[in-house]
């Protein structure tokens, strides 16, 4: 009932505005995401199957599916636990270091990615004391997982942690009173609350690790079969003038986006729904 | 924690998303899992990992590397994975100072193999013991016009005429840009009385109509392809399969005079395990062996062994070829004409 009420109150005439949008939306956006697919679909449906035929697009894309479950189930831990601390700690440089735990959204990926070769590089200030042990993270998944987990941190961090900074501890204090240890009080109190943060939050982190170029392309060497993301096959085909191929499997990454996108939406309308 | 509230009308429907979320969510899960589940597929047993300029990918993924692993199969019953990536000569050659894990290596020119003498990645020039000193292939410069030839472009003076709009790789990144420069400087000074200042006049004139630059030869081509620019230098190779092909709608022209660049080949010892080496030496014999030069041959490159090369009908005559030993070597073309003429007024001339 509340819903229909709020549908109709709102503007159904504005067609100027509307078509003003659309009209500006046009070629900055739309006309891009449609040209995907044209350009898929211009060497025929032979031409997909052709290209997800070959090990290396395969290999691309799963890999790329791989590295985006890992960092968000990672980044999924990693981040509600520094909200919680964040959130419930109050300690000196706490305020510096919320700043920097957001960082990774401001930095270009490019420089994350130098500066992660420039660390654990087989040349870089730690990696040059693990290369003699043959511990080599760099040019390798793994140095692929540590960009990823670098570029999506604050993804996380900024969908839990503010529920976290609304909730009254009043609630958590209550659980202590009647008993609860601190990790009861976290997992029946606190988490529940959490759901439509974590939901969200991990799948803005899969959807940005599924599309991260930036970083990869420094820290991945870029290698068929064993480092090389589907953004980067994308790049690699395109660069060799294999326009159909880079976007057959363009057009697959930008169908999961908006799959994963539309599924956010859907679950954020709801819960607005649910408050309201 | 609303849930209660949402039980009766809506659950169903709740239920029926949730599930068929959690339903993609594993079947992208399987899909990502499903080579490395134990069964699923047999894993190759051995790898190899090759870097390679930018114009090798085609060659290398679609001839050599499935001829050897047939061949390495049938010599040792194991199954062959080549690991490999294909970008600019000086891109790769970067990668490979940063470290990464490249047991064989075929940059587009020997400066290049040199800086990683420098940069200590080889223990010295070890490519030159190899055949032919380390040169696997080579393929002239030419020119490549739009259909028809509509700016009447017949040789490298000609793209310094004024309203010509020249794709020419980028020398930091490509390869193929730096033996461009020397072969547009070479044929303008190689018959000239002033050969430094002829050179240098034929740079001016074709600098200043450079309308993009690309990291790579591949991709400058592919700039082309994308309609810019009348004319795009390139090496014959990248220009005569594709246009056999039908893949390319362009024309070649090749001038009077012009380089012929030689690719080098380099073997990463430090990066080689023990158990690696006698892989290794196998493929880069077969490199050079006559089934892998009429590869060559095949996709458009001038083999070494000359007689190979009358198989191929495509390739076209150059009347004045040259080799940068004319020049003395790599680092004299560089220091002498890459630097001291290009980049040091050529650049600074247009940039003004």
């Amino acid at each position: 009932m509340k819903t229909r009420r709020r549908r109709t109150s709102r503007k159904t005439t504005g067609l100027l505005p509307i078509s003003f949008l659309l009209l500006v939306l046009l070629p900055l956006l739309l006309m891009p995401l449609g040209a995907i697919y044209i350009f898929a679909a211009r060497g025929g449906l032979g031409h997909f199957i052709r290209t997800f035929s070959q090990s290396d697009a395969q290999f691309a894309l799963r890999f790329s599916l791989l590295i985006a479950f890992a960092t968000s189930l990672v980044n999924g831990v990693l981040g509600t636990f520094a909200a919680y601390v964040l959130a419930k700690y109050r300690f000196p440089g706490r305020e510096a270091l919320s700043v920097v735990v957001n960082l990774p959204v401001a930095i270009p990926t490019v420089v994350v990615g130098t500066s992660l070769l420039l660390l654990w590089g087989p040349l870089g200030l730690l990696g040059q004391f693990l290369d003699p042990m043959g511990v080599q993270p760099m040019f390798a998944p793994f140095g692929v997982f540590l960009a990823h987990l670098f570029v999506t941190f604050p993804y996380m961090l900024g969908a839990v942690k503010p529920v976290l900074d609304e909730l009254e501890a009043t609630y958590e204090e209550a659980a202590y009173t009647i008993g609860a240890s601190r990790w009861q009080a976290f997992r029946f109190v606190i988490l529940p609350t959490l759901r439509g943060g974590l939901f969200s939050g991990t799948l803005l982190t899969f959807a940005h690790s599924l599309g991260e170029f930036g970083a990869t392309v420094m820290v991945s060497g870029n290698l068929r079969l064993r480092t090389q993301t589907a953004p980067l096959y994308i790049f690699a085909q395109f660069e060799a003038g294999n326009i159909e191929t880079a976007n057959a499997v363009a057009a697959v990454l930008a169908t999961l986006s908006f799959a994963l996108f539309f599924v956010l939406l859907r679950f954020t309308q709801r819960r607005s729904q649910r408050v309201a | 924690m609303n849930q209660p509230a949402f039980f009766g009308l809506m659950s169903w429907r709740l239920l029926f998303e949730r599930l068929s979320f959690l339903t993609i969510v594993a079947g992208l899960a399987l899909y990502a899992l499903w080579p490395w589940i134990p069964g699923a597929r047999a894993i190759p047993t051995r790898t190899l990992v090759v870097y390679g300029f930018s114009i090798l990918g085609e060659v290398m993924s679609e001839g050599i590397f499935p001829a050897f692993q047939s061949e390495w199969e049938m010599r040792r019953g194991e199954s062959l994975q080549f690991i490999s990536s294909f970008a600019g000569s000086g891109t790769v050659t970067n990668q490979m100072i940063l470290g990464v894990p490249a047991e064989v290596g075929v940059l587009s020119l020997e400066l290049d193999a040199l800086r990683l003498v420098k940069a200590g990645v080889l223990r010295g020039p070890t490519w030159r013991q190899l055949p032919y000193a380390g040169v696997l292939n080579r393929t002239p410069f030419i020119i490549l016009v739009r259909p028809g030839n509509p700016k009447g472009i017949h040789g490298f003076s000609d793209l310094a005429r004024p309203g010509i709009g020249v794709v020419h790789p980028d020398p930091l990144t490509s390869g193929g840009a730096n033996w461009a420069i020397v072969a547009e400087y070479g044929a303008a000074s190689r018959h000239s009385p002033d050969p430094a200042q002829a050179g240098y006049q034929l740079l001016l004139g074709i600098w200043r109509n450079v309308v993009a630059q690309a990291a790579s030869a591949r991709a400058a081509r592919t700039q082309f392809e994308n309609g810019f620019g009348d004319a795009l230098i390139t090496y014959e190779q990248e220009a005569i399969r594709d246009l056999a092909r039908g893949r390319l709608r362009a024309e070649i022209v090749y001038p009077r005079s012009t380089i012929f660049s030689e690719h080098t080949l380099v073997v990463v010892d430090k990066n080689i395990a023990i158990e690696q080496r006698e892989l290794v030496e196998a493929f880069v014999a077969f490199l050079w062996s006559d089934p892998a030069q009429s590869i060559f041959v095949k996709f458009g490159y001038r083999s070494m062994n000359e007689t190979l090369n009358e198989s191929n009908l495509l390739f076209g005559h150059i009347q004045d070829p040259f080799l940068i030993r004319d020049f003395g070597d790599w680092p004299q073309a560089k220091r002498e004409i890459v630097d001291a003429i290009w980049k040091n007024r050529v650049l600074q001339e247009i940039g003004q």
